[in-house]
């Protein structure tokens, strides 16, 4: 069966290195870390975070809804209010019940409900928030943007850990493909920078132990011990690419594919051969009608873990052996924003394909053996011709994605777009 | 009876987002778009600092006016104090 092909036409970021696209997208381009000392995490195991700073609910999301959401909520209504105005679209004008939201979120209000369960011990159940609940159910975040949007169509959930927001992103695609909506607002927030989510991946030696922000997080580096936890939230405004240039929308890149796999091999540890990630990659590159010679760049899932970085490193350099594509990480500026990551890596291999530059793997000294085998982009941004770019995304359960994104004029986009063309309506 | 006042106010004003110029004594909850949930958190909320237990009357919180949740308040605290025989 033919898919009608997918535009992308909104973007919007709250991230540690800015709130909004291009804010972000020009401290990424920089490659300068945003970890930072985190006084919130005094006493505990690992206390370098990646946070967003300055931001002010009461400005970002405004009106009279900010103390009823969890921040997780708060910076997804900011990025999607900002990814629907980059469409040039509003809620005011278009069919809600053709718009579908879908967001992906490791842990949903966490924070909320840690602070709940501190209140019941402390102080007695009479003296919990009656905003626990929603604030901390892990679909609120969705439930909130359809109502801020006043978006009607499906409203979904997706919860793949760290995979969450690309999960979000391909099952926008195919709602957009089944004729189930006409606009899909798809990303991903996450706000685990808490005692208990610091506590807990610390115990499982997830996070970095190093205490130089400049260099705690380091993709791909020799010297790389964990990821340093973020958090923040992304999105993608998607429409089918007919319906995009029939309304003359500006179409930032097509997602000409995705791909969804799981490595059914361990709970937290990724396959040591990354067979899950391999699966989806492969998947995405069969949707998209591509090859492995035809990728240009692989925005890495790229934890700074050792693990995941040696896994992920040891298949890409397996399967792209004629003509490796450049590869860049960028959590080690951005940290790892959990559920967010996936979403807004997306939006920023968006931004690679659309202004065709690659940001550097911020953190990065030098390789061990595994990771040299890779042609990783470091030190600074690198413009290069990019037709055809992979976002990679892993969690723990064994969950990977990943989405292929196509310049609107590379050969692939072209096809695409004469394809869209010739289809009636 | 000021402090009470006061603080309850201050709670709608700072938590809850109402506009400062909308709070007078005789505005009722349901005029400040306070809905079912946020009646719920400020009766929450002025249990928790003013050590009472406040009823919540099916939907009826939300006729209540400012100076009427003061006086229930009020109420509360000082049948406290008599019957334990503390200042509130």
């Amino acid at each position: 069966m033919s898919k009608a092909p997918v535009a992308v036409t909104g973007i919007g970021l709250v991230t540690p290195a800015g709130i909004g696209a291009e804010q972000s997208w020009r401290a990424v381009l920089d490659g300068t870390a945003t970890a930072a000392p985190d006084p919130q995490l005094a006493g505990l195991p690992v206390d370098l975070s990646c946070r967003v700073t300055g931001y002010d609910p009461r400005i970002h999301v405004g009106g009279r809804q900010p103390w009823r959401l969890d921040r997780y909520s708060q910076f997804a209504v900011t990025a999607s209010r900002e990814a629907v105005a980059d469409a040039n679209l509003s809620p005011g004008s278009w069919d809600g019940a053709r718009v579908a939201v879908v967001l992906g979120s490791a842990a949903g209000g966490v924070a909320s409900y840690e602070n709940a369960v501190s209140t019941v011990r402390d102080k007695g159940p009479a003296a919990v928030s009656a905003l626990t609940m929603p604030a901390f159910l892990p679909n609120m975040a969705c439930g909130q943007l359809a109502i801020d949007l006043g978006a009607r169509g499906p409203a979904l959930s997706t919860a793949t850990a760290c995979a969450s927001g690309a999960t979000a992103i391909l099952t926008a695609a195919m709602l957009l493909q089944a004729g189930a909506c006409d606009v899909a607002v798809a990303g991903g927030s996450d706000s685990m920078v808490t005692p208990v989510c610091v506590a807990a991946f610390a115990q499982i030696k997830a996070l970095s132990r190093n205490r130089d922000p400049g260099s705690a997080s380091r993709p791909f580096d020799a010297a790389r011990d964990g990821f340093v936890i973020g958090e923040g939230a992304g999105f993608l405004i998607l429409e089918r690419q007919a319906d995009a240039v029939s309304r003359g929308a500006r179409v930032r890149a097509l997602l000409a594919g995705y791909g969804s796999a799981a490595d059914a091999y361990q709970p937290v540890a990724p396959h040591p051969e990354a067979r899950g990630l391999r699966d989806a990659l492969v998947q995405a590159l069969d949707s998209a009608g591509a090859s492995f010679a035809d990728v240009d760049h692989v925005n890495a899932h790229g934890t700074s873990t050792l693990l995941n970085d040696r896994a992920e490193a040891l298949m890409l350099a397996r399967t792209f052996t004629s003509r490796p594509p450049s590869v860049t990480s960028v959590k080690g500026v951005l940290g790892h924003t959990m559920g967010a990551a996936g979403a807004i890596e997306a939006a920023l291999t968006v931004l690679s394909v659309q202004h065709q530059v690659v940001p550097p793997t911020g953190g990065f000294a030098a390789p061990d053996p595994d990771t040299a085998r890779i042609d990783l982009v470091v030190g600074s941004a690198r413009q290069q011709r990019l037709n055809l770019a992979l976002s990679c995304s892993a969690g723990f359960g064994g969950h990977n994605a990943v989405l292929a994104f196509a310049a609107v004029l590379s050969p692939l986009g072209t096809a695409r777009s004469q394809s869209a063309a010739r289809r009636p309506g | 009876m000021n402090e009470i006042r006061d603080h309850v106010i201050s709670l709608l004003v700072s938590k809850f987002d109402v506009p400062a110029e909308m709070v007078t004594t005789d505005t009722t909850l349901e005029d400040m778009d306070l809905d079912s949930l946020a009646r719920v958190e400020l009766l929450v909320t002025l249990e928790e600092r003013w050590h009472i237990s406040l009823t919540d009357d099916d939907d009826s919180s939300a006729d209540i006016s400012v100076e009427q949740l003061v006086q229930r308040v009020r109420d509360l605290v000082d049948g406290d104090a008599g019957e334990q025989g503390r200042p509130a």
